[in-house]
């Protein structure tokens, strides 16, 4: 386990170097506006002054390894264009917080609304009517087919009028937490209802669901312990991930409500053409997926013992 | 056998429906059968014939839009026709009837250790907790023949072989101390070697617990070796029943024929199988006379148009099919089924004067098939008559040779492939 674990940690750090080297070499394709607040006014000479200061006028191979070393240090750099001289892990430690408190209550609502939602609708279909099921399935489509900025739009518009509260999110009103979690949340919650629902019917068409039954297991066990226990794993591999995800923020609440969050702040800077600050969002976004990854096949690991990180021993 | 016993479980024409997509299905028409203590009953049929679902009603198993239309199955001093929610079936479910299903690849829950899945039946039905529930899991695994139970029980399903796997449902089933065990299929995912251990460990267990058990099967060769009595089920009707020599011997329904006449063990070597032609009714319509009908060859016009009853043909044994009442016409049935007969009452005549009663001798078709010893012989004696009848048509009655050949010129010889390519001399040699 610990050497499985050892290995996936390598091959992340693989997979993040090579990340970088690509955006690296690709960034350095683009015009160099991108590592000058003010190009307009410098002269030639002052241009290729502050191209040496950054290291950009030596071979390319020579710049990329000196950025991986200073990377490596934990110095993500300097931002030039949208905030000209601070440090961009300053300005990062400003605007994850509020996006990671916002994710991670959102997500908590997700999965709580969601999994219930599944599981309702994974019962009712052993009903007559299936009523739970149908009103999922049309909410599920509803949210899937809809595009989000339509009923983003409509949660803050009714949303607010409803509740009283601003339109707009203040980090002192915890009223107006709750549009920007509600519509944080809607699209996970289908979609975990989707899986989960999907997952469950699955389980509990399986032949050992039968012999459960079979064998007089109450049902309300059969479905805790047989259906909803296994259900649970192919989700579990995708939840690290997700998870990560939603604490990034998203671009799109985040600019409905004007939260100062991370959300969008990747648009912005490749709008603004800000490479450093370009290349270090890249680099988190890379390594939290790929961490996502790990913990996702990890859990699996832990929830499924058909799943090993050994070598089988070959015999049964 | 048990003929004057009173029964165990009763059914009386039962009537099974489905509604799917707006249409109805009528699963099972108007099945009667008892079976009684401590007898094994095979119920065999082809795919859809409705052998699943009956046994299904049995345990309240069927989906959910499955009903029973009429009928009733006196069990237990209950009808279980009128158990609706899961808690009406909670003193029948496991307690009183235990399955064993036909996958076992499949039917053991992946994410469970064995001795959680065992352990689950033993606390639901022999009331065992903790260490006392774990030291019956490891018995009962001992006694299904799963070696080092302590170690075992701690591992998970993918840990075991297919044949392991379904000692494993098997101790399942009997830790829930059933009184009916129905094996749905129990080796037809199984490969040969291992098809006759897991039936013997059934037969080991019946016999141990004094169960009575209910096989459905479409593996005649499984019948043939376990069952006391066939019952044999078509377009969701049973079309024959009785014991295991009457029906294997003395069939009287076309279908019966058809199905013992496909029986490979029966062929000949070079000649393609025997197949009934045509397919089975639609269900989703009420099927008017004698289903088999439109795919025997040799169905009489009333089979279009009434419905025979169950005509009895013994006190153990009866048919659904015109061909039994007085007023039929007399109909052949065909060469292998004539062959099977004579073979029958040889057998009879054999064990009365050997004086010993025996239905499991009679019942060695298949068995020899697989392992070629001294009753293996006797296959070929079935196939004789018919290879020459094929090669050289109008040559003898297939009754007479079967006779005149059993037991005299075979020993020597290969057994499948004699009857074909020595066709010509081998007749000769009898004239």
């Amino acid at each position: 386990m610990a050497k499985y674990i050892f290995k996936r940690i390598l091959h992340a750090i693989f997979t993040l170097l090579i990340v970088i080297t690509i955006v690296f070499a690709l960034l350095r394709q683009m015009p160099i506006e991108g590592y000058f607040n003010n190009i307009d006014k410098l002269t030639d000479a002052q241009v290729h002054a502050g191209l040496t200061r950054l290291g950009l006028t030596r071979p390319l191979p020579i710049q990329i390894w000196n950025y991986l070393v200073q990377v490596f240090h934990g110095d993500l750099g300097v931002s030039n264009k949208f905030r000209d001289g601070y440090s961009i892990a300053k300005i990062i430690a400003g605007k994850a917080p509020i996006s990671i408190k916002l994710g991670l209550i959102s997500l908590v609502v997700s999965l709580i609304v969601g999994m219930s939602m599944g599981i309702m609708m994974a019962r009712s279909t052993r009903t007559k009517w299936k009523l739970w099921d149908k009103f999922g399935t049309v909410f599920i489509v509803i949210i899937q087919a809809v595009p989000s900025a339509v009923y983003h739009l409509l949660i803050q518009l009714y949303g607010s009028s409803l509740l009283g509260v601003s339109m707009l999110f203040k980090e002192e009103q915890l009223m107006t937490w709750i549009l920007p979690i509600f519509s944080l949340s809607i699209g996970n919650i289908a979609y975990y209802a989707m899986w989960l629902r999907r997952y469950m019917v699955d389980e509990a068409n399986k032949d050992y669901i039968r012999l459960a039954r079979a064998k007089g297991v109450p049902s309300g066990r059969i479905s805790r312990q047989h259906v909803f226990r296994n259900a649970v794993v192919p989700l579990v591999q995708y939840l690290p991930n997700s998870i990560l995800l939603t604490i990034v923020g998203s671009l799109y609440v985040e600019s409905l409500y004007s939260i100062p969050g991370m959300g969008g702040l990747l648009v912005q800077v490749i709008k603004l053409q800000d490479n450093t600050m370009v290349l270090a969002l890249v680099l988190i976004y890379s390594a939290i997926s790929v961490l996502g990854l790990l913990l996702g096949d990890l859990a699996m690991g832990l929830a499924d013992p058909r799943i090993s990180f050994v070598k089988k021993e070959g015999a049964r | 056998m048990t003929k004057h016993t009173e029964p165990l479980l009763s059914v009386r024409d039962l009537n099974f429906k489905f509604n799917l997509r707006g249409q109805v299905l009528h699963a099972l028409r108007d099945i009667s059968l008892d079976v009684y203590p401590g007898e094994s009953l095979a119920i065999v049929g082809e795919s859809g014939s409705g052998k699943s679902v009956f046994v299904k009603c049995l345990m309240g198993l069927n989906d959910m839009n499955g009903f029973v239309e009429s009928g009733s199955i006196e069990y237990d001093g209950k009808d279980l026709t009128l158990l609706k929610t899961d808690a009406d079936w909670k003193s029948i479910r496991g307690s009183k009837i235990a399955m064993v299903l036909q996958d076992p690849m499949t039917s053991l829950n992946p994410l469970k250790t064995i001795g959680w899945q065992i352990e689950e039946a033993v606390t639901l039905h022999q009331g065992l907790k903790g260490a006392e529930a774990k030291k019956a899991v490891c018995n009962i695994l001992e006694e299904v023949g799963i070696s080092d139970p302590e170690r075992r029980a701690k591992q998970y399903p993918h840990e075991f072989s297919g044949g392991m796997r379904q000692r494993v449902v098997i101790a399942i089933a009997m830790a829930c101390r059933p009184e009916i065990l129905i094996c749905d299929e129990p080796t037809t995912a199984l490969d040969v070697t291992i098809q006759a251990q897991i039936l013997g460990l059934i037969k080991d267990m019946q016999k141990k617990y004094n169960l009575t058990t209910i096989y459905i099967t479409h593996d005649l060769g499984v019948v043939a070796n376990v069952a006391d009595r066939i019952a044999v089920m078509y377009a969701g009707e049973i079309v024959e029943v009785g014991t295991s020599d009457e029906v294997f011997y003395d069939p009287r329904h076309p279908y019966t024929w058809a199905l013992l006449s496909s029986l490979p063990q029966l062929g000949v070597k070079g000649e393609p199988l025997y197949s009934i032609e045509g397919t089975p009714p639609n269900l989703f319509y009420e099927v008017k006379g004698d289903a088999f009908a439109p795919r025997n060859p040799k169905a009489l016009k009333i089979d279009y148009v009434k419905r025979p009853p169950m005509f009895a043909v013994t006190a153990t044994h009866s048919a659904r099919t015109w061909l039994i009442d007085p007023r039929a016409p007399k109909v052949d049935p065909p060469e292998h089924i004539l062959v099977l007969r004579e073979r029958g009452k040889d057998l009879v005549a054999k064990a009365a004067a050997e004086g010993m009663i025996s239905t499991g001798a009679a019942m060695h078709v298949s068995e020899a098939e697989m392992t070629g010893d001294a009753a293996g012989m006797s296959v070929s004696e079935t196939l004789q008559p018919v290879g020459t009848e094929a090669s050289a048509p109008g040559m003898q009655q297939p009754g007479e040779a079967g006779a005149s050949v059993s037991g005299t010129q075979q020993s020597g010889e290969s057994k499948m492939s004699a009857p074909h390519t020595d066709g010509d001399k081998e007749v000769t040699a009898r004239g």
